[in-house]
């Protein structure tokens, strides 16, 4: 009963990740300055605090992270598409 | 071995064999006949108690006619009694078993707190949520415990500011019940309309709660608070878009608005946009000490200090933007989309399949 209407926002939640996952880090997020910083200070604080920071720190866990598991999800659904009318 | 005076039952053997004079402690499964001679603990256990002589037997036989006469037959093999015992630790156990396993997964005692409620605080929180303007302390009663722990929110019993489960809880399902009522009486009622309505719903707390766990995480918030304090509050909504449908479909009843039900005509605007208005400022005060842990209370002062000064001006601003924000924009998205998404969840649910 719960998970009725839940395809559509299961599919595009999966497409929002699938497009996260997929951004190549030397061709396109270098070119915007969004990658992690090489070489931390270490004599004061990470530059973690900025909202920046944590936006392609939070990116690049979802790449590395989501990765594998998102060749099966979506490899599940391709079948799902085709097998069910 | 035969009692004078019973009336042995026509397929239960008389026992020749000694059988154990103490008596068993296994609850009785049916509830005991009422006129039970003092000498007998049970009357299923009468046949068993040799020395009682001719008084008891008819009590016997006629407390054993109470019950089923397989019943009484059965309970007196001593193999019988084990097997009940053993059953009965075994299903101790395994209710054990089951409640061990169960607290792993989800913190009982936390749930619990949540739902320690009591009626005037019911109707306390319910004015709050909608006439916030009156309501002057906003935050929440810290008591530090006896056990060397730091302090922990007192419950909502004794604290009018503590979020409880009981109401969003409550306003989640009438909310499912009503929207899925005026749909029937619009005539648009299909069973799998309480699934979508549900799943709708749930999808809202689901997204308002990823959405204020991003911005903690984003804004590097370091809040003490827990999930469900963020689930409660997220189901307050609820309250308000129940009213909305209600008044909304009321007086569109009655002609007094035009249009259809849900937030068409004039009046079901008014209501919305004020509950709207209600429950952006109840979440704007209570969040404000989730969100904003730096104005907080002084008992978490250990941890908050520390906190505080490495947070700048602009962080403190930009965490205002993001309370402001969530509380009036993101909210006014949800709740629009609550009450005035039953007839359109319909048709495109049921297109889509």
């Amino acid at each position: 009963m719960l998970f009725f209407g839940l395809g559509g926002l299961f599919y595009v939640s999966v497409l929002l990740i699938n497009a996260v996952a997929i951004l190549s880090e030397d061709r396109f997020l270098a070119r915007i300055g969004w990658t992690t910083a090489a070489d931390p200070g270490f004599g004061g604080a990470r530059d973690d605090a900025s909202i920046k920071a944590r936006m392609i720190n939070l990116i690049s866990s979802v790449r590395t992270l989501m990765r594998i598991p998102l060749i099966g999800i979506n490899t599940l659904i391709i079948l799902y598409e085709i097998l069910v009318p | 071995m035969q009692r004078p005076g019973y009336a042995a039952p026509a397929h239960s053997p008389p026992l020749h064999h000694p059988v154990p004079q103490h008596v068993s402690s296994v609850p009785q499964l049916r509830s005991p006949p009422p006129p039970v001679p003092p000498s007998q603990p049970a009357s299923g256990y009468g046949y068993a108690q040799q020395p009682q002589g001719g008084p008891s037997g008819p009590a016997g036989g006629g407390g054993g006619s109470y019950m089923h006469p397989a019943f009484g037959g059965f309970m007196n093999d001593s193999t019988a009694q084990m097997g009940v015992q053993f059953g009965k630790t075994a299903m101790m156990a395994g209710q054990e078993y089951v409640e061990q396993n169960l607290n792993r997964f989800i913190n009982v005692s936390a749930i619990k707190h949540y739902f320690n409620v009591s009626n005037s605080y019911v109707v306390n929180k319910l004015w709050i949520v909608l006439f916030p303007w009156r309501h002057r302390p906003w935050s929440r009663q810290q008591r530090l415990s006896n056990n060397g722990q730091e302090g922990y929110y007192l419950p909502p019993r004794e604290d009018i500011n503590s979020p409880d489960m009981y109401i969003p809880m409550m306003a989640l399902v009438t909310y499912i019940l009503l929207s899925t009522l005026l749909a029937g009486l619009r005539g648009a009622f299909t069973p799998d309309l309480l699934g979508y309505t549900a799943t709708s719903a749930f999808t809202v707390v689901l997204l308002e709660l990823l959405t204020l766990k991003l911005g903690t995480y984003l804004l590097s918030i370091s809040s003490s608070s827990q999930l469900l304090d963020l689930v409660a509050y997220s189901g307050y909504k609820f309250v308000g878009v129940i009213l909305t449908l209600f008044l909304s479909e009321t007086f569109n009843r009655t002609s007094l608005g035009t249009g259809i039900g849900g937030t068409g005509g004039w009046i079901g605007w008014v209501v919305f946009l004020y509950c709207f208005g209600a429950n952006a400022f109840f979440l704007l005060r209570s969040l404000r000490y989730v969100l904003l842990p730096d104005q907080g209370s002084s008992v978490g002062a250990v941890g908050g200090a520390a906190a505080s000064y490495t947070v700048a001006r602009s962080q403190r601003s930009r965490r205002t933007q993001f309370l402001f924000v969530y509380s009036y924009v993101v909210q006014f998205a949800f709740m629009f989309w609550l009450s005035a998404g039953t007839g359109a969840e319909g048709g495109k649910g049921a297109e889509k399949v």
